[in-house]
């Protein structure tokens, strides 16, 4: 399989001279299987270019089918949708797929973004054909030939963690998310954070552990865990209520679940490519010191990986 | 003296990477600072995050800023940076925003929409912190901002429209006019009243001539568009801005070449053209 990273920033993009290197486009990764079933994770700015590559790159004539696995739906991670030129064009397929909420169809979250007075282009207009597909938390689930597994993540609103398995190799996207230790997040906003190190109730102990567990299990034995590594360890000490996640949280996961490469991803929007490169250093120090079999990298707009059989 | 400082000046989506370090890759916004150092800010795209950062220094990050904003609408190239201007979220700044929109409510649930839970975790613009007043402005009706005598009025864009403000401070006159389709008779002469004689024109310039004719139905203006408005208008200086995504530095500066040649060709020698780009600022 051949995974690519189209966008690899947090919250919104980042463009300028510091992010040169590593890219200012949010969060899009497209895993492509040797048979050519076409998987993308997250619709973040940098899924345009991917679009137009689909859209010029193919014979005329030609069509394209595309799955996207939608792991929350905040603005970084969906906002780059309407600018998706296949979905202009008729004879194409998307197939979305997210988590089942109790209070919003999946569709009406995606065309609320193109009504009016956000964008010119109502998503009725789209011509290709658009399917929505709604996700409990431990689905898994084929597509074509790529297996997919799913665990939830803990984020405010809930994000979905999944795993793709094909040719032979899996990679897991983890992002966003907290670490599971300091607080829960659900669906209502947190106002009061509890402070830092504070006990927190046993239900909601219960439920990180079973989350944690949860993704360490889908990480098992992975050749490649994205994972989304926004904070340092001084951000995470000012914002533990953020749901974002530090190097080491992801290495943690990682060494329990015997995975063997990790992308440090969802780099923080003020990061610089200096800052990135210190970061990735830092991790792979921490790896080298602590005797742990695993490749760090930090993910990058335009990497390309190839994982398995090809 | 007013000072105006670009903070994004590219259009629809924000454009990260090599090919637009110069010119910029953030979406629409503009910052106005009046001779005494009140702030205006004209539209939050993803420009406004940088913004925001600079001022925390001052006023604004010990919670006594006070500023207003102006948005010509609400497309997400003009909005999406709203939620990251920091000093919306320090209890004490005050923000007065003012937009289109049948009535004040009906902006505020467009700028409420942006923050619903399903898209941004701060959930509601109660969260923000500061206080936050939106008024939705009448069209050619003066209005004061921050001392200032502002009209608004709106250009054809697409199938929408889009407010183009004009703003005097002591003798000085500043237009922002992004995101203007106008119709193939050319722009209404209600557009050119509220461009007159300005000393800066800033004027959407998204497209060559020939990538306007190739997307009429997106309602925005090519360099022939805004040099038509400057030379009709008699503007002193013509900013271009709201650059089309996929236009490399290398492109943008092709425009701002044709845009001279165009302006010599209709006998306006005497106007200034600059292309708008991140982190410059232009004092009045």
């Amino acid at each position: 399989m051949r995974v690519r990273f189209w966008g690899v920033r947090g919250s919104l993009p980042v463009p300028g001279m510091k992010t040169e290197r590593y890219g200012g486009n949010t969060s899009c990764v497209e895993v492509r299987s040797a048979s050519g079933t076409r998987v993308v994770v997250d619709a973040g700015t940098g899924i345009r270019k991917l679009g137009k590559e689909l859209s010029q790159g193919d014979a005329e004539g030609s069509t394209n089918h595309v799955h996207l696995l939608i792991s929350h739906t905040h603005w970084d991670h969906i906002q780059g949708l309407p600018f998706f030129s296949p979905l202009y064009q008729r004879g194409n397929s998307l197939h979305v797929y997210a988590r089942k909420r109790d209070d919003l169809h999946l569709r009406a979250v995606f065309a609320s973004q193109t009504d009016d007075p956000y964008f010119p282009i109502p998503f009725d207009e789209a011509k290709a054909d658009i399917a929505f597909r709604e996700l409990m938390d431990s689905a898994e689930f084929e597509i074509s030939d790529v297996r997919v597994a799913c665990a939830r993540l803990n984020h405010p609103y809930i994000a979905t963690a999944y795993r793709l398995s094909v040719d032979g190799a899996s990679v897991v996207y983890v992002s966003d998310t907290a670490p599971f230790s300091d607080i829960l997040f659900e669906d209502q906003f947190i106002a009061r954070p509890p402070s830092a190190g504070a006990e927190l109730p046993k239900a909601d102990r219960d439920k990180l552990a079973a989350m944690r567990q949860g993704v360490a299990r889908l990480c098992d034995g992975a050749d490649l865990v994205i994972y989304d590594t926004m904070f340092t360890p001084e951000d995470y000490r000012r914002l533990p209520h953020y749901g974002h996640s530090r190097p080491s949280d992801a290495i943690e996961i990682c060494r329990e679940a015997g995975a063997r490469q990790l992308a440090l991803f969802h780099h923080a929007p003020e990061r610089s490519d200096a800052e990135v490169d210190t970061i990735l250093a830092d991790a792979q120090a921490l790896v080298t010191r602590e005797k742990i079999p695993l490749e760090v990298v930090a993910a990058y707009e335009g990497m390309d990986l190839t994982l398995g059989r090809e | 003296m007013i000072e105006l400082t670009f903070w994004g000046v590219r259009g629809s989506i924000p454009a990260p990477g090599p090919g637009t370090v110069r010119y910029g890759g953030n979406t629409s916004c503009v910052s106005l600072r009046t001779a005494d150092g009140r702030l205006i800010v004209l539209d939050c795209g993803t420009g406004a995050r940088n913004l925001g950062m600079s001022l925390l220094d001052g006023p604004f990050g010990r919670g006594q800023g006070q500023a207003s904003i102006l948005l010509s609408h609400a497309h997400w190239d003009h909005i999406q940076g709203f939620p990251f201007f920091v000093p919306l979220y320090i209890a004490g700044n005050a923000f007065n925003i003012f937009g289109g929109g049948k009535s004040s409510s009906m902006l505020e649930g467009i700028l409420e929409g942006q923050m619903a839970p399903q898209y941004f975790p701060v959930q509601t613009l109660k969260n923000m912190g500061a206080t936050i007043e939106i008024v939705a402005v009448a069209e050619g009706t003066p209005f004061s901002v921050e001392g200032c005598r502002v009209v608004a009025r709106t250009n054809p864009h697409g199938r929408s429209g889009a407010l183009a403000f004009r703003i005097e401070s002591e003798g000085r006159s500043v237009v922002y006019a992004s995101d203007a389709g106008y119709a193939s008779s050319g722009p209404p002469e209600p557009s050119i009243d509220l461009y007159r004689g300005a000393d800066l024109l800033i004027h959407d310039s998204t497209y060559t001539p020939e990538d306007r004719r190739r997307y009429p139905e997106r309602g925005f203006s090519s360099i022939e568009d805004a040099v038509l408005c400057a030379a009709r208008a008699r503007v002193k200086k013509l900013v271009l801005f709201h650059y089309d995504q996929d236009y490399s530095d290398a492109d943008v500066d092709a425009l701002c070449a044709r845009g001279r040649r165009l302006l010599d060709a209709q006998g306006a020698r005497d106007i200034e053209i600059v292309g708008g780009a991140e982190g410059t600022t232009l004092r009045l």
